[in-house]
């Protein structure tokens, strides 16, 4: 290798000489970071020109600058910049890079096809590192792993089953019945994030009575990206920043970008963590006396209650109380030469649930290959293989008593549910359902199998003094198979003996081949050493095909599973297909790093559109101005002050199918007929569109060892789509048509700081805030309820002038109810604010980072202990801490107010949340005889939890990732915390 | 220098422009409903196999709920109770129970609308289809079809004035996005029969096919006009138009001595997927249920075998302060199929019509075509027209019990003061309020 480059310099050399004569500069050296280690792939370039190059393996370059020499830019990623001047030839130059302990200097993608430096940003962008996201502690899935690491997004888990479910808003809600959820791009490849019901409602019937909407808990597919692959995440929050995705980037944009190969020998490192997760709060049981039977369950029950003979179980411990061993095992090789990179990775997963019989396995497979194919022709592949397995139960909202909750809230501690000897289980006598045999019968999987497959290709067409012209390739494959199985066996209390249909197996197969395409031209020209444009323009498409089949089995033959073997067989079929195409121009100004100026515009048109070849502009600009780089800046101790502002819009597109008016099929003496659906399309339909006008400051102080940012937003979001009534002697009941407007406006302040760098002790520190306030501006139809169970239970109200998260519900005379709707408005489910705060400490060979979350306000509409109230199960049923007179029970006083009041129901759902502790001890390779370096650590999630909410944990949704109707809990699966040992090596 | 930086910038502009153009102008395809018949594609050119789809979809959908259709008009028409634990409203509202009036935005009142409206529409599809289709049917057959669907559509909107009476009703309901105004009450009963007329210019004496299998009544057009003149023969009545009434009834199916039970019904069926008969419930039922009003059997006559259509009880049921010891038992199980119209009451509307035209003897005649076949002794009351209507009235109660007619037919005599109270304080709805989305 060095006799190679050994050649490699004398050619050049050899070939170079006769340059030198034409008033050049050759210059050559190393570059290596502050433990004298060499820096490979680190940028060397001209100030002001396009003449650059990067260094090797070895941290070494050579570059021949044209003229009398010049200032040299050296700049690599988690490094300070530095600059040198050069005038006359040198071979021997040494430059040390210093740690960059602030981020200003990271590259943040601001085009299609390019990225603009932090220090000249125009708009907030959120970045989440790969050490942020996993250095901490081992993370159950991407989505659970960005959780208070950046400003401006409500995450919320759905639930604390196995395999994920999280619901994200970025800036607020974007739209009352499209999704509110951001739009996930890895590597240019469009990641799709559907939440996939498996069919369960046919059991729990939760889908019917109260709400229409289905409560599966299905989780959603951005679970299976593997955080360990991930360099690193960022987020465009609103319109202002992901104008340039278009007609799909109303909820926001997440850009993943995954790790990729260096040059160098290959990199090794292995880790393996084993760790155990328990439930995260105990409710504990209610103690029972004949009296307090009688009063639940009539003195018909007493005699049961009596021949228990006080024997007592308990039951959350035996359902919630599994210690579920958690096993990840990560391996990746990565390295290469100067024309090949290459980076692989595999982890697997194997976590066992807090419920006997619930789980998660994942193996992830990735492999990205970079490729000079020539001097001017880069190639770079992108490949992951993911296949995973989630176990989750039976949770959630039924109108059957048959989900392993409502199950468990129903049955006193008495009551003996454990199965004999033989193994069969006695029948509950007091719910449907025996929920220890529904656990141990029965199977709700999800088992998906995922290729992503992605590629781009850059041309550098033209490149000299003030040129540079490059055209850039990309495309991606997104295809998987998700199967849902739920198979409920006729042994079931609530199958057999004529409670339900004998049996059921519910076996879904949903497919999905997304792809997209773009193409762009850059334009770098510099004039002159001030000035520089950046021109690009490109074309996008992008493709959707999703089919869903959920074939239904029930009258099942014996202990049969397949869904022929079976006595009745049901089949439904969903497909959706969407064709996107686009334009993109952008041309970026930039005076001297003084005065940054972009303008863009994005052209979209969809078949998802009435008229699917109808273009929809998407304009953008931003203006940033760095009032510290003015020549008559004078204040050294703030070497960066930012202002800046940036206007974008985006597009969100109707629910699939509404602009269609479908014929629905109608079963009639043997034949089935068409008849028109009760819903009228409309092709008129506009996308929702939003436009947001962000503005901001930033200021760093003291060699940017304090950095603080500070963002204000409004975003507008106009014509929102609803299902809104229309006069029935149209044949339909709805029709879709743009309805509303929904304005959100926030402030997000991020203060990072280093209080303490020395040799042996350096301590870093991020504080984030950030809060939101949402109000309906236009609402063409009346106001009207929407989400959770309606109003004696307390539910949102889509108003003008109010806000769209308002948790309202009936109300008795004092709560003062608005005398014409006889509403209350209780709280709302947005927090008043949120506050994360991340330290990471390192002294010597030990690292310590703890990262805490407070959400403060926002309610939640919580029916567990409803439920819990109506069986008499409520832990603090006979507690008197409620009644202000001091007479009534904790759970006869809640039922009083059933009726007249929904203000037990709703809850503060705040929360403070140690959510990741990590301490590791790094052993350095030259202890090891320089084998390995190894990194040994402990850690937790969800450590410490305060919140007064009374059920398992204030994050939570019983309807999944809807728009509106999220913060509603309906006996979930509990969350969990968990902790772990892990081990790292690096060879 | 300066021509170079101008020639490169203009030669990437250009490029860039002209793949933008050639992207821009490249059209996306419109994506037709991948899970569903689209109703436009289907009114474009319909095959014979979808034009059968949306007969099929119609003679369904006529049948869609019913429950709540037969509910309103016969508990208003005190013919029996509708008890049901989940609601209340059954008893409250529909009987106008203390200070309970009829909403315009529940159930009651906005789905029956909802759902014969939803019919109408499916014939407007469906005569769109007819019109434009390029399937191999004559011009007769498609002239038969077309009136077949009109008359389907003339049944339905009668229907829908049943319930709101005064109010009236849209008529012209083709375009969802430009609705036709609400005619009054007999505007709306002209349009109705004007409707029927037209469909019947198309079906009489057409002895063609119709290019699809219905469940109606007969399968060409001539056959089917009887069935058109049935109800056409039930709308001059209600509009008081005897002589016509009496025309269309002899253009009908109407046999004085022929089987009582001929006619057009809505069919159900145990099939996976298809409709049970809504107004079952099987006997002793409690909870949910229908009780016969306690008059029925109280005001027949001795030996009337027309109380086979109730059932006497094991026990009482009570709910909200009223009280039956017999249930409703009109259908004997959850197949049965519930009459459109039939000739038992084709008989009768000839008594009245007869009646009314002062042709006592054929009216008399007809009653006691009917009182025999309920195994009653002839007719020994006073033969004058208004006892005769009172006695064809009574004989309406009995013949055609829980089949929706009895309100109608009192409150077109101006008699809803003489339906039964049975608690201080309710009322006797005249019609249902005009649904809310439709003010």
């Amino acid at each position: 290798m060095r006799k190679v480059l050994r050649k490699t310099v004398l050619v050049l050399v050899a070939f170079t000489l006769p340059l030198i004569l034409l008033a050049q500069v050759n210059v050559s050296g190393t570059i290596a970071d502050a433990r004298n280690n060499p820096v490979s792939g680190a940028s060397i370039k001209l100030r002001n020109s396009t003449t650059g190059t990067t260094t090797d393996a070895n941290g070494k370059f050579s570059l021949t600058v044209p003229g009398t020499g010049g200032t040299l830019e050296i700049s690599s990623v988690g490094y300070q910049p530095q600059t040198i001047q050069v005038s006359s030839n040198s071979n021997q130059l040494t430059i040390t890079l210093t740690d960059d302990i602030s981020n200003l200097n990271e590259v943040v993608i601001t085009g299609l096809a390019t990225g603009m430096k932090r220090t000249n940003l125009a708009h907030a962008v959120a970045t989440v590192s790969a050490k942020s996201l996993t250095g901490t502690t081992v993370q159950p899935s991407l989505d659970g792993a960005l959780y208070g690491k950046f400003s401006g997004a409500n995450i919320s888990a759905n639930s604390g089953a196995p395999g994920g479910g999280i619901s994200i808003k970025l800036r607020g809600i974007t739209s009352l019945v499209a999704s509110s959820q951001p739009l996930f791009i890895v590597d240019g490849v469009y990641y799709d994030n559907s939440s996939i019901q498996a069919g369960l409602n046919l059991i729990s019937k939760a889908a019917g009575q109260g709400s229409t909407d289905f409560q599966d808990n299905p989780s959603n597919r951005v679970a299976d990206l593997d955080p360990e692959d991930i360099e690193r995440v960022e987020i465009l929050k609103g319109a202002s920043a992901a104008a340039i995705y278009g007609s799909r980037a109303a909820g926001g944009v997440v850009l993943i970008t995954t790790k990729r190969g260096k040059p160098g020998t290959p990199k090794i490192e292995l880790s393996h963590s084993i760790g155990v997760q328990m439930q995260l709060n105990k409710l504990g049981q209610r103690q029972w006396d004949t009296a307090k039977v009688r009063a639940a369950y009539g003195a018909a029950r007493v005699p049961l209650f009596q021949s228990a003979n006080g024997q007592t179980f308990d039951y959350e411990d035996e359902l919630y109380g599994n210690k579920g061993i958690m096993n990840n095992t990560r391996l990746s090789v990565s390295g290469g030469n100067e024309s090949t990179h290459y980076y692989a990775g595999i982890t697997r997963k194997d976590d066992e649930g807090i419920i006997k019989g619930t789980g998660y396995e994942k193996t992830s497979f990735r492999l990205n290959v970079d490729q000079k194919i020539t001097s001017f022709l880069d190639l770079s592949l992108n490949s992951n293989y993911v296949t995973s397995e989630a176990d989750r139960g039976f949770f959630n909202n039924d109108n059957t008593s048959t989900t392993l909750g409502v199950s468990f809230v129903s049955t006193p501690s008495w009551v003996n549910l454990f199965s004999d000897a033989n193994g069969n289980y006695p029948n509950n006598p007091l719910a449907p359902s025996n929920f220890l045999q529904t656990r141990d019968l029965i199977t709700n999987r999800e088992r998906v199998n995922r290729f992503l497959l992605g590629s781009s290709v850059t041309w550098k067409v033209y490149n000299d003094e003030k040129h540079d012209i490059r055209i850039i390739g990309r495309g991606g494959i997104d295809y998987y198979t998700l199967n849902t199985i739920a198979i409920f066996p006729r042994e079931l209390q609530f199958q057999k003996n004529g409670n339900g249909t004998n049996g059921a197996s519910i076996y879904g197969t949903t497919i999905t081949r997304n792809s997209n395409y773009n193409a762009f031209i850059v334009h770098n020209f510099t004039p002159n050493e001030r000035l520089n444009f950046r021109t690009q323009a490109g074309v996008t498409a992008e493709n959707v095909d999703q089919d869903n089949v959920v074939t239904t089995a029930t009258q099942l033959i014996g202990t049969q599973t397949n869904v022929n073997q079976a006595g009745s067989v049901a089949v439904t079929q969903a497909k959706s297909i969407q064709h996107d195409r686009g334009f993109f121009i952008q041309e970026e100004f930039n005076y001297n790093d003084l005065l940054l100026l972009t303008a863009g515009l994005r052209g979209d048109k969809s078949s998802r559109n009435g008229d699917a070849n109808k273009l929809y502009y998407y304009p953008k600009g931003s203006v940033a101005f760095n009032i510290h780089q003015l020549a008559a800046w004078n204040l050294p101790a703030i070497n960066q002050l930012k202002i800046r502002a940036a206007y974008g819009q985006s597009g969100n597109f109707a629910p699939f199918g509404a602009i269609y008016s479908p014929l629905v099929p109608a079963i009639f003496n043997g034949n089935t007929g068409s008849l028109i659906g009760l819903t009228r399309g409309n092709p008129a339909l506009q996308p929702e569109k939003q436009k947001e006008l962000e503005t901001g400051l930033d200021v760093s102080f003291l060699r940017n060892r304090i950095t603080l940012e500070f963002t204000y937003y409004t975003k507008e979001v106009e014509d929102l789509i609803l299902d809104v009534e229309i006069p029935s002697s149209s044949g339909f009941t709805k029709e879709w048509k743009n309805v509303a407007n929904i304005r959100n406006r926030g402030i997000e302040i991020g203060l990072m700081a280093i209080p303490v760098s020395t040799n042996d002790l350096k301590w870093t520190s991020q504080v984030l805030f950030w809060k939101n306030k949402a109000k309906v501006t236009r609402l063409d139809v009346p106001a009207f309820n929407t989400g959770a169970f309606g109003a004696t239970l307390g539910t949102y109200r889509i108003e003008q002038g109010k806000s769209p998260t308002q948790l309202v519900g009936i109300g008795t005379t004092d709560q003062k109810p608005d005398p014409t709707t006889g509403l209350v408005v209780f709280d709302d489910a947005e927090p008043d604010f949120n506050l994360s705060f991340l330290n990471n400490v390192t002294w010597k060979n030990f690292e310590l980072s703890v990262l805490m979350h407070w959400k403060k306000g926002g309610s939640n509409v919580n029916l567990s202990t409803l439920l819990a109230d109506i069986f008499g199960t409520s832990p603090d049923f006979d507690k008197k801490t409620l009644d202000p007179a001091g007479v009534a029970t904790n759970g006869a006083y809640r039922l009083g107010i059933l009726g007249s009041s929904a203000a037990p129901w709703i809850e503060d759902a705040s929360y403070f949340r140690v959510r990741e502790l990590g301490l590791s001890y790094r052993i350095p390779k030259t202890v090891l005889k320089n084998i390995a370096a190894v990194r040994v650590g402990i850690s937790a999630r969800n450590l410490i939890n305060i919140f007064d909410y009374s059920s398992y944990d204030p994050e939570v949704s019983n309807f999944g990732a809807d728009a509106i109707s999220s913060n509603v809990e309906v006996t979930p699966f509990p969350s969990s915390k968990s902790f772990h040992f892990n081990i790292a090596f690096t060879f | 220098m300066k021509f170079s930086i101008i020639f490169f910038r203009y030669k990437t502009l250009l490029m860039v422009s002209a793949i933008c153009l050639m992207w821009t102008a490249c059209s996306v395809d419109t994506i037709l409903d991948p899970n569903n018949p689209s109703a436009d594609g289907i009114i474009q050119n319909a095959s014979l196999g979808e034009i059968q789809n949306l007969v099929d979809g119609t003679e369904s959908s006529m049948r869609d709920n019913l429950n709540n259709y037969f509910d309103g008009v016969n508990v208003i028409g005190r013919e029996y109770y509708r008890f049901s634990t989940s609601d209340p409203r059954f008893t409250s509202d529909l009987l106008g129970k203390a200070s309970a009036v009829l909403d315009n935005n529940t159930f009651y009142t906005t789905n029956p609308f909802a759902a014969r409206y939803r019919a109408v529409k499916n014939t407007n599809i469906l005569i769109d289809a007819l019109t434009n289709t390029k399937a191999t049917i004559s011009d007769a057959q498609r002239k038969a079809a077309i009136g077949y669907a009109k008359t389907l559509q003339a049944h339905e909107l009668l229907m829908v004035l049943n319930e709101q009476y005064a109010n009236g009703i849209r008529v012209d309901v083709k375009d969802p996005a430009k609705l036709g105004p609400f005619l009054t009450k007999d505007e709306s009963l002209t349009a109705i029969v004007a409707l029927l007329n037209e469909a019947n210019i198309d079906l009489k004496g057409n002895a063609a096919l119709l290019p699809f299998s219905s469940t109606i009544y007969g399968g060409d057009g001539n056959t089917f006009s009887k069935f058109n003149r049935a109800v056409a023969a039930r709308a001059y009545v209600y509009k008081k138009d005897w002589a016509a009434a009496n025309t269309a009834l002899t253009e009908s199916f109407f046999e004085l001595t022929g089987d009582l039970n001929k006619g057009a019904f809505y069919i159900f069926s145990t099939a996976g997927g298809d409709q049970l008969n809504p107004l079952y419930y099987p006997q002793n039922s409690s909870g949910e249920t229908r009780v016969a009003h306690p008059s029925f059997v109280t005001n027949a006559e001795a030996g009337d075998n027309r109380l086979n259509k109730v059932s006497l009880r094991a026990s009482a049921e009570f709910q909200d302060g009223l009280s039956s010891t017999y249930d409703f038992f009109v259908y004997k199980t959850n197949a049965d199929k519930i009459p459109i119209i039939r000739n038992e009451e084709l008989i009768l509307l000839y008594a009245e019509v007869q009646a009314q035209l002062n042709q006592n003897v054929n009216a008399v005649t007809a009653i006691n075509r009917i009182r025999v076949s309920a195994n009653l002794p002839v007719y020994s009351g006073a033969v004058t027209q208004a006892a005769l209507i009172n006695e064809i009235l009574k004989q309406r109660l009995y013949s055609l019990y829980g089949e929706g007619h009895r309100w109608i037919d009192l409150r077109r005599y101006d008699r809803l003061v003489q339906l039964p109270i049975d608690r201080t304080g309710d009322d006797v709805w005249t019609e249902f309020p005009r649904p809310a989305t439709e003010q």
